[in-house]
């Protein structure tokens, strides 16, 4: 009873969020306006698939950027040497990452304190550093730190190829929206309640019987998947990739920010950071990047700081307690009347 | 494989070792006592490398004396950082249980800075110096050769370990560290002041870093974008010398140091770190506590 009005709300603000976003590519034609909405939309969607695990389980990853980068690679890889379609080839790439993202997690999951979070760091820039230096493997070309090309085919929709940013704004609108159903629904599933029991105490959660183990891995391989999924968008997009940009700890850590900044463990929060942050740094690169490289990093890291001290549960908390007051208010307004 | 050249590599690889695990210590230390990983260990060392090189070539000053200077600057530095930085965390959760997760975040921010503005300021460049005595080397028969100033960052960094674990057994100071570690709640029931053991345990781990980049500089440039790499090197050596132990990281680093060594004899140096990573799984896997920890 008490969360109706809520819930209609909430529902009407999904429903203006989603015309607002479908919309936006009628409104702005500039091609450098449209791409700034497809990198939003990209971070926000791989900053959702990093708080599936982390957001949901506390168990830190700072070695996401990895799993975008096995994704970018095997589906690049796949195309040019067997001609395989990216559309599959992302298939088998997310397969391969969730595949590694349980064999990283598995030896850390068993254990308590920080050894998921040390792990996927040296994981992560130790299969960077062995990418940047390897040329060629088994006779595949890896072409080490200069990295890929997508090899051009012109408008072929069944290469994940297309003329102009808009299919990609599509595309990549529609994968935000499944990771955020998939999240949505995970929050109220059993196996969400899990995770947010091992989240608060691991060792009661396990005294009730929860196969703690079990549930850290499953939401990983979750993570891992669609994660990869996104490194072979990257890839598409671009149509270049390198292991530094791919697989380097910038990436990473730069989805823990959005996650983090935006709030954690909510469906709404890593969104939320993505679009306050990627445009504020797509704007102080284009803008300063030139006189100052690096600044643009310098001010992430002070976000990171200012929002780990001043708001630990993200910018969702604040937010959520104004329209929540808004909600009572209007409430308790209708039950005057 | 010769055996000569196998016993080369494995030389090479101890003094090596030696160095990694004087650089994990701080890494270990803070983890012992506070729980927080000091995600921007790397870029203090980097700092570290960097003291003693402007020293050097705005003043002259012999590296080895700047270990005078590196050491209280880093020690200020690291004292800071805890005080302004993670201090507020711990007044926030009353039980002073830190999340982990919180404390590494904000440690990553401060990295994140540090590099870039040492990038901002000196660029991108690799900067090193030469000493007269540096191209000389000890000679260990014909062919073993280690160079003077290598051989003497492994000495002082045994020599440096072995101290600290001293200070951290016989000094008051030490006892109320090691107490700390144990529980902190008892520490403060007995009058220790653990906000302030937090700050010196901070600067010190930060410290032992001044030191060993003095150290370093004779014989490894620095560039801004080196803290990572150590970083993750010393994260590799606590988790298998055994987290918060000591003497374990001087062994962690000795593995490290030797698997590098020996496997760039096979492979290329870089991809020699697979082996690394490769020991550390296995390491994760059948003894999580680490080659001396305890339990976890």
């Amino acid at each position: 009873m008490a969360t109706q009005p809520n819930d209609r709300n909430r529902v009407l603000t999904a429903t203006a969020a989603a015309i607002f976003l479908v919309a936006i590519p009628l409104g702005v034609t500039d091609e450098y306006y449209l791409h700034v909405f497809v990198a939003t939309l990209y971070f926000a969607y791989m900053a959702s698939a990093w708080n599936i695990v982390c957001g949901y389980t506390g168990q830190l990853s700072l070695g996401h950027s990895a799993l975008s980068g096995i994704g970018g690679y095997v589906s690049t890889l796949l195309l040019i040497n067997a001609g395989l379609s990216p559309w599959i080839g992302m298939i088998v790439g997310a397969i391969g990452a969730a595949a590694v993202g349980v064999l990283v997690g598995w030896p850390c999951f068993r254990l308590r304190g920080p050894y998921f979070a040390l792990t996927t760091i040296a994981f992560a820039e130790i299969l960077r550093i062995w990418t940047e230096n390897t040329e060629e493997i088994f006779g595949i070309e890896l072409r080490g730190a200069q990295g890929l090309s997508v090899p051009l085919k012109g408008h072929a929709p069944l290469l994940f190829q297309f003329d102009g940013k808009l299919p990609y704004y599509f595309i990549i609108l529609a994968m935000l929206t499944a990771v955020m159903a998939i999240t949505w629904w995970m929050e109220r599933s059993r196996t969400g309640f899990y995770l947010k029991a091992i989240r608060a105490d691991q060792d009661a959660a396990e005294a009730l019987g929860v196969n703690s183990t079990r549930y850290l891995l499953s939401a990983m391989a979750i993570s891992s998947f669609l994660t990869a999924l996104g490194g072979s968008f990257y890839a598409q997009y671009f149509r270049y990739i390198n292991p530094e940009r791919n697989m380097g700890l910038d990436f990473s850590i730069e989805l823990a920010l959005m996650g983090i900044v935006g709030g954690q463990g909510t469906v709404l929060g890593p969104v939320l950071g993505a679009f306050l942050l990627t445009p504020a740094g797509e704007l102080t690169r284009a803008t300063l990047g030139g006189k100052f490289p690096g600044l643009h990093i310098v001010i992430y890291g002070l976000v990171l700081i200012l929002g780990m001290l001043f708001l630990p549960k993200g910018l969702i908390q604040p937010l959520r307690r104004l329209l929540g007051r808004k909600a009572t208010a209007s409430r308790s307004e209708e039950t005057a009347a | 494989m010769d055996p000569i050249i196998l016993g080369i590599a494995v030389v090479n690889g101890v003094i090596l070792g030696g160095l990694y695990g004087a650089i994990a210590i701080g890494l270990s230390l803070i983890f012992g006592v506070m729980r927080v990983i000091n995600f921007a260990h790397g870029s203090f060392l980097m700092i570290g490398l960097f003291i003693p090189y402007w020293l050097w070539q705005l003043f002259g000053i012999n590296p080895y004396v700047s270990v005078l200077a590196a050491a209280p600057a880093l020690f200020a530095l690291g004292y800071a950082i805890q005080a302004v930085l993670i201090a507020p965390l711990y007044r926030r959760e009353r039980a002073m249980v830190v999340e982990p997760v919180s404390a590494l975040m904000l440690t990553a921010g401060a990295g994140l800075i540090m590099d870039n503005v040492t990038f901002m300021a000196f660029g991108p460049d690799f900067r090193g110096i030469t000493l007269d005595f540096a191209s000389k080397a000890l000679w260990i028969g014909d062919v073993l050769n280690i160079n003077y100033t290598r051989l003497a960052a492994f000495l002082v960094s045994l020599a440096l370990t072995a101290l600290l674990s001293l200070f951290l057994v016989r000094t008051d100071l030490g006892r109320a560290i090691r107490s700390t570690a144990q529980n902190r709640d008892a520490a403060a029931l007995c009058g220790i002041n653990v906000m302030r053991i937090y700050n010196v345990t901070f600067g010190l781990g930060c410290a032992v870093l001044g030191v060993v980049g003095c150290l370093m500089i004779p014989f490894y440039p620095v560039s801004p974008s080196i803290g990572l790499a150590f970083g993750v090197r010393s994260f590799i050596t606590v988790v298998l010398g055994g987290i918060g132990s000591i003497p374990g990281c001087i062994l962690g680093g000795l593995v490290l140091g030797i698997v590098e060594s020996v496997a760039a004899q096979f492979v290329t140096a870089t991809s020699a770190s697979i082996f690394s990573f490769m020991i550390f799984i296995l390491v994760l896997f059948f003894r999580p506590t680490g080659l001396l920890g305890m339990k976890v």
